[in-house]
C-alpha cells in the first residue's frame, strides 16, 4: 500500500514538474477560436505541445498524459499584450537628468507585485513595461510575459528586440517644476529644449560610436570608456533598440519623426499619441507604430485635442495601432477598450481584437512568437466565459506557453484556504498589532511604495 | 661604557614591565568546551596567555602562574561575532541618503545637506559613490563603549556604517582595547553597498543607483586596464587620471576584495547576486531574511549570508478601519525563524548579525527562535564564532577554542539557550573581563549605540522617562502620496528638542514631551508661503516609531524607524 501511494506521488511530482516547463500537451476542446489572423474558427481545437501551438483543427487528440480541457461555449483569444506598463517596477522614473538611457527597467523588476496575477486575471500575458516620462530620453524598457510564481529572471522575454522610453511635453518640462532655494531648473524646461536636449545625445553616441571604431580599426591605442547612457543610443542607431515615444501633441511627434529620420532610424512606436489622427499619413509613411488609449481625453490640457476616433483614423491609413493601459488598473480590462473602437468608427472585430494582441506584438517586436493563435506560436492564450468583447465576460483560463497563469475555478476554491492560512498567520506573535489605536489606513496606492512619480501623479494619473 | 649600562637597565626594567603585563595568564579547569572546530571537550582545561590560546584539552597543563579558574559548570565558547554592525562608530548627525523622490526637485535641500555634511573630498563622485572610504579611520578608541556587547559574550564585531550607496570599507574589530591599532583585526575586510539613492541628484532613484554602480564598475575597470598600458610603457600615452574612487574597485573587480550587499529582501537579493554575477564579483549578502529563496543560486554562486537577527514584527497598532496587512508580509514574518536552519541544512555558509536591532537580548532570542524552528544550536554557535571568522577570511587566527588562535573566549554559566544566559567571563584578546550583574532589562544593543530603552516597561522599572531620542527615518502618508525625510530627537529628561526634515524644509520641533508609550511634539511648516501648524503623536515600540501628523488639513499617518 505504502508503496503504491509512494509511487503514485512519484508520477505526480514528475507529471508537475514537466507541466511546470512548459512541457508535455495541453489540448483545448470544442472552443469558438478568435484567431486575430485568420478569423473566427467554431467548434475548434487548439494542441499545445511543449509551449507551443502544435495544431488547430476539429477532433484533435492528443497523448495520455495531456491536460484536456472542455471549451465547449467558450471562446479563446490570443494572450493581450499591453504595450505600455509600469507594473511590476519598484522604480519608474530617474528624474534627475534629462537623459536616463543608461537605467534599466530590467533592474527594477518585483515579481511579487500582485498587479501582476490580477492583469492575467484579465487576460494579459505580455507587457512592455517601460521608464517613466520625466525626461527627452529616459531609460531602458523591457518586453515580460507575466510568468507568475516563477523567479523574476523568467520573466523577460529572451529574443524580444531592446527597447527604450522617450518622452516629449509636459512631463518632460514639468519634471524640475519645483526646485529647492538655491537650486537651479533641469534643462530642458521647454519643448524646443527638449528636441535639443535628444539631438545632442545623438551627436554625442555617433561620437562615441566613432571612438569605438576607431579603436577596433586600430587608429588609437587607448581603449574608449563603456559608456552606459550613449552605448544604447548607439543600438538606436544601428536599429537594434527600439524607440517608445511618450508624447501627446501631433507637432512633438512629427518632430520625433523627423529627428529620427535625420539619424536614420525608425521610431517603434508613439506612446499615447492622442492627436495622431491628425498626422496618421505622416506616421504611416514613417512605418511607426502608435499605441493609445481608446477613449481617454481632457485629463490635462495636453489631452484637451484627444477624440475617440483616433484607433479608427489611424486604423484607417494603414498605421499599426495598440490600446494599451499605462495603469495597473485598467490592464485588466483591455478587451473592454478593445470593444470600444468597434463603436467609435465601426473598426472590424478581428481588426479590434488585433490591437490588443497582434498589433502590440508587431510594435514589440514579438510578433514571431505571440499575439496570435496560429501554429508555431506560443501558448499564451485566454479561454473566456463569453466573447471577450462582451462586458459580462471574464477569463476563466489564461495560459503562457501552455502552462496555466490563472484558472478561475481553481482560484475561487483556493479562497478558503487563503483564508484559514491568513487566520492562522495573525495569531501569530509577530503578526499580532501591539495595541489598540492605530492611525487612519493608509490610503490604496496605485503604485509602489518606492515610486514617487510627480511628473506622472501631476497628471492625476499615471498616463 | 656608562651610558650603555644605563641602557642594559632600562631594557631590563622594560622586559620585566613586559613579562608582568603580556604574560598574564588564565586557566580555566574542569569545564565544557566547545571548541566548534573539533569536537566538545566534556571537561577540559583552557589556558590564555599573552593574547592567545596556549593550550587546551582534558588534560592541558596549568602553568605555575596562572590565575585558575574553577571551570565547574561553566563551558567555554569561541568569543561571539556580530557579523554586522556599527559598532565603535559615531552616530551619523543625519541621515545623508534614502528612498528620495525619484524625480523633480524634491529632496534637493535634504541632499545640499547631506552634501554639506559629508566629509571634505576631492573625490570625482558625490558622496554616496565614494568606495574609498575607510570604516576603521571612524572608529573610536576605548573600551568602555562596548561594555553591553561584551558582557554579552561578544568579543569582536564586522563594523561598518550604512548610509550612502557605498557604505565604505568594513574594519573587524576586537571589542577591547585602549587604541584602534590594538582593536583591529583586519581591515578592510570588505565593500559595502546599499540599494541607496542620492536624493536630488543623480542616482536619485534605485534605476540610477544600478546604472550608476555600473559605470563605476566599467570605468574602474578601464583605469585598470590603463594603468597596467601605462606602467609598461609610458611614452607615447596620455597619463591615466588619478581616480581614488575608481582605484578602490579594482581590487573588488579582481576579486581581491569581496562586495557586502546590504540585501534583506527577495527583490534586492535578486539584484545583488545578479549584478554580483554581470561583474564577477564575490559577494556576500547582509540581511538575507529571504536568503531561503535563493539556495541553489548562493550555493552556485558561493555567496555567503550574514543574516540578521532583527527579526519583523508587526509595529503598527491595530485600527478597525485599516486594511488587513497583506498575506505576503503576514507569510515573511512568519518565515524569518526558519531562514538560517534552511541555510544550514542546505550548505550555505552564514553569519549572524545583529541587523541593527536596539537590544542585545534580541540577537539571542531570535536564535532561540531559529533553534526552534531547525536550526542546531551547534551550528547557531558556529554562526556567531567560526563561520564568520571563515568568511571574513580570519579562520586562521579565530573563531574556535585551539591552541594558538587569538584569546577570544566567552565562558557561560548553565545553557547558553536558556532565556536568562549568565556570562560569568570574557577574554577579549586575552583581557579577562567579569561581566557583574545579569544585564539590564534592555541594554545597548549589539548594533547600537548609547543606552536605548526598547519598551515603556523599561522605563517603569527604572522609574525615568523611556528614552526616545535619537534620529529616526521617517515616512508620512499624504493624500498626494508618501513624503519621507527625518526626526532628529534631542531628549533632556522628558522634555524633547530637535528637528523635523522633510522635501518641506527643516522645522525645529516645540512643546516635545516624553509620553506614555512614545513622544508628541508639534511644529510649524511653510507650504507655498502659507504656515501650517502640526502637532505629532508617535508611539515607539524598539526601533519603531508610528504615529500621525495632525493639522488643519486633518490627520496623516506616520511611521519611522530609528537609526542604529
Amino acid at each position: 500500500m505504502n508503496r503504491i501511494v509512494g509511487i503514485f506521488s512519484i508520477l505526480i511530482l514528475a507529471a508537475s514538474i514537466a507541466f511546470a516547463q512548459g512541457k508535455g500537451e495541453v489540448l483545448i476542446k470544442n472552443a469558438t477560436v478568435l484567431t486575430a489572423s485568420k478569423g473566427t474558427l467554431t467548434g475548434t481545437d487548439i494542441l499545445i505541445r511543449d509551449g507551443k501551438i502544435a495544431r488547430i483543427g476539429k477532433g484533435l487528440t492528443a497523448g495520455s498524459g495531456a491536460k484536456v480541457i472542455d471549451a465547449t461555449g467558450k471562446f479563446v483569444s490570443p494572450g493581450i499584450i499591453d504595450a505600455h506598463s509600469h507594473s511590476m517596477l519598484s522604480a519608474i522614473n530617474e528624474g534627475s537628468l534629462a537623459v536616463t538611457s543608461m537605467t534599466r527597467t530590467r533592474d527594477m523588476l518585483d515579481p511579487n507585485d500582485i498587479t501582476i496575477y490580477r492583469a492575467l486575471a484579465g487576460g494579459v500575458t505580455s507587457a512592455l513595461l517601460l521608464h517613466g516620462s520625466a525626461n527627452p530620453i529616459g531609460g531602458q524598457s523591457t518586453t515580460v510575459k507575466f510568468k507568475w510564481g516563477h523567479p523574476v529572471e523568467d520573466y523577460p522575454i529572451a529574443d524580444a528586440p531592446l527597447g527604450i522610453k522617450f518622452a516629449l511635453g509636459e512631463n518632460v518640462k514639468r519634471s524640475s517644476f519645483n526646485p529647492q532655494p538655491g537650486q537651479t531648473f533641469r534643462y530642458p524646461r521647454t519643448r524646443m529644449g527638449t528636441m535639443e536636449v535628444i539631438r545632442d545625445a545623438f551627436r554625442r553616441a555617433r561620437d562615441y560610436k566613432q571612438a569605438w571604431d576607431d579603436y577596433r580599426a586600430k587608429k588609437t591605442k587607448v581603449p574608449p570608456r563603456v559608456d552606459e547612457e550613449l552605448q544604447p543610443l548607439v543600438e538606436i542607431l544601428e536599429g537594434k533598440r527600439l524607440v517608445h515615444c511618450h508624447g501627446y501633441r501631433s507637432d512633438e511627434h512629427l518632430n520625433i519623426l523627423r529627428i529620427a529620420e535625420e539619424f536614420g532610424f525608425k521610431v517603434g512606436t508613439l506612446q499615447h499619441g492622442l492627436e495622431a489622427y491628425k498626422i496618421a499619413p505622416e506616421i504611416a509613411k514613417h512605418g511607426a507604430g502608435v499605441s493609445i488609449f481608446t477613449d481617454s481625453w481632457s485629463y490635462k490640457l495636453e489631452a484637451y485635442d484627444a477624440i475617440p476616433y483616433n484607433a479608427y483614423i489611424l486604423w484607417k491609413n494603414g498605421v499599426t495601432v495598440s490600446i494599451n493601459s499605462d495603469s495597473d488598473e485598467r490592464m485588466r480590462r483591455l478587451n473592454l477598450d478593445a470593444a470600444k473602437v468597434m463603436k467609435y468608427g465601426g473598426v472590424p472585430e478581428e481588426d479590434a481584437l488585433k490591437m490588443i494582441t497582434l498589433n502590440p506584438a508587431k510594435q514589440l517586436g514579438i510578433d514571431k512568437r505571440t499575439g496570435s493563435v496560429e501554429v508555431g506560436k506560443d501558448g499564451d492564450l485566454v479561454i473566456w466565459s463569453e466573447h471577450p468583447f462582451s462586458p459580462y465576460s471574464h477569463p476563466e483560463i489564461t495560459m503562457i506557453e501552455g502552462e496555466v497563469y490563472f484558472d478561475r475555478a481553481a482560484d475561487i476554491a483556493k479562497r478558503s484556504d487563503l483564508a484559514k492560512e491568513r487566520e492562522a498567520l495573525e495569531k501569530l506573535d509577530v503578526n499580532r498589532a501591539p495595541g489598540a489605536g492605530g492611525g487612519p489606513p493608509q490610503r490604496p496606492t496605485e503604485r509602489r511604495a518606492e515610486e514617487r512619480d510627480e511628473a506622472e501623479h501631476g497628471d492625476g494619473g499615471n498616463r | 661604557m656608562k651610558s650603555k649600562l644605563v641602557l642594559y637597565a632600562f631594557a631590563a626594567i622594560g622586559l620585566l614591565f613586559g613579562v608582568s603585563v603580556s604574560a598574564q595568564s588564565y586557566a580555566i579547569t574542569n569545564a565544557k568546551i566547545v571548541t566548534v572546530s573539533g569536537a566538545t571537550i566534556e571537561k577540559g582545561t583552557v589556558v590564555v596567555r599573552d593574547g592567545l590560546i596556549e593550550s587546551v584539552g582534558p588534560d592541558a597543563r596549568v602553568p605555575a602562574d596562572a590565575q585558575v579558574f574553577d571551570g565547574t559548570g561553566l563551558t567555554v565558547y569561541p568569543g561571539f561575532t556580530d557579523a554586522f554592525s556599527n559598532l565603535g562608530l559615531a552616530a551619523p548627525a543625519r541621515p545623508t541618503t534614502g528612498g528620495g523622490p525619484g524625480g523633480g526637485g524634491g529632496g534637493q535641500a535634504a541632499a545640499a545637506a547631506a552634501a554639506a555634511q559629508a566629509p571634505s573630498s576631492n573625490s570625482n563622485y558625490p558622496a554616496g559613490l565614494r568606495p574609498e572610504y575607510s570604516t576603521i579611520d571612524d572608529v573610536r578608541a576605548g573600551e568602555s563603549q562596548f561594555d553591553a556587547n561584551r558582557n554579552a559574550g561578544f568579543t569582536t564585531a564586522l563594523s561598518v556604517g550604512r548610509e550612502r550607496i557605498f557604505n565604505g570599507q568594513s574594519a573587524l574589530i576586537d571589542l577591547a582595547g585602549d587604541s584602534v591599532s590594538e582593536m583591529t583585526v583586519k581591515s578592510p575586510v570588505a565593500m559595502h553597498i546599499s540599494f541607496s539613492t542620492i536624493p536630488g541628484q543623480y542616482p536619485g532613484s534605485l534605476l540610477g543607483t544600478f546604472s550608476a554602480l555600473r559605470q563605476m564598475f566599467n570605468d574602474a575597470r578601464r583605469l585598470d586596464e590603463l594603468n597596467k598600458m601605462y606602467a609598461a610603457n609610458p611614452k607615447g600615452m596620455k597619463r591615466p587620471e588619478a581616480d581614488k574612487s575608481l582605484e578602490a574597485l579594482i581590487p573588488v573587480l579582481n576579486r581581491q576584495m569581496t562586495v557586502v550587499f546590504n540585501a534583506n529582501q527577495e527583490n534586492e537579493i535578486a539584484r545583488a547576486l545578479d549584478l554580483a554575477k554581470e561583474y564577477n564579483l564575490k559577494a556576500i549578502i547582509a540581511g538575507g531574511q529571504e536568503a531561503d529563496k535563493f539556495i541553489n543560486r548562493l550555493k552556485s554562486q558561493d555567496v555567503a549570508v550574514l543574516l540578521s537577527l532583527n527579526f519583523p514584527k508587526r509595529t503598527a497598532a491595530a485600527n478597525p478601519d485599516a486594511d488587513p496587512e497583506s498575506l505576503e508580509t503576514l507569510r515573511f514574518r512568519a518565515n524569518v525563524p526558519k531562514v538560517a536552519g534552511k541555510l544550514a541544512a542546505a550548505g550555505v555558509k552564514f553569519a549572524f548579525q545583529s541587523g541593527g536591532a536596539t537590544s542585545v537580548n534580541d540577537f539571542f532570542t531570535s536564535i532561540n527562535r531559529s533553534t526552534e524552528n531547525g536550526l542546531s544550536k551547534d551550528a547557531a554557535v558556529r554562526a556567531m564564532t567560526l563561520a564568520p571568522a571563515e568568511i571574513f577570511g580570519v579562520s586562521d587566527r579565530m573563531g574556535s577554542v585551539e591552541a594558538g588562535k587569538i584569546a577570544n573566549l566567552t565562558v557561560v554559566k548553565g545553557d547558553l539557550f536558556a532565556n536568562q544566559r549568565t556570562i560569568t567571563h570574557v577574554f577579549v584578546d586575552g583581557k579577562l573581563f567579569e561581566p557583574k550583574a545579569p544585564e539590564p532589562p534592555a541594554g545597548r544593543g549589539p548594533g547600537g549605540r548609547g543606552p536605548q530603552r526598547t519598551d515603556g516597561a523599561a522605563s517603569e522599572s527604572n522609574g525615568g522617562p523611556a528614552n526616545v531620542g535619537g534620529t529616526y527615518s521617517i515616512s508620512i502618508q499624504t493624500p498626494d502620496g508618501g513624503i519621507t525625510g527625518s526626526l532628529n530627537i534631542v531628549q533632556t529628561g522628558s522634555t524633547l528638542t530637535g528637528t523635523m526634515t522633510t522635501d518641506l524644509g527643516s522645522v525645529p520641533l516645540r512643546d516635545g514631551r516624553v509620553t506614555a508609550n512614545g513622544m508628541s511634539f508639534a511644529g510649524t511648516v511653510s507650504v507655498g508661503g502659507q504656515s501650517i501648524d502640526f502637532t505629532v503623536q508617535a508611539a515607539v515600540s524598539g526601533n519603531q516609531l508610528s504615529g500621525s501628523v495632525t493639522s488643519a488639513m486633518g490627520s496623516m499617518p506616520m511611521t519611522g524607524t530609528k537609526n542604529p
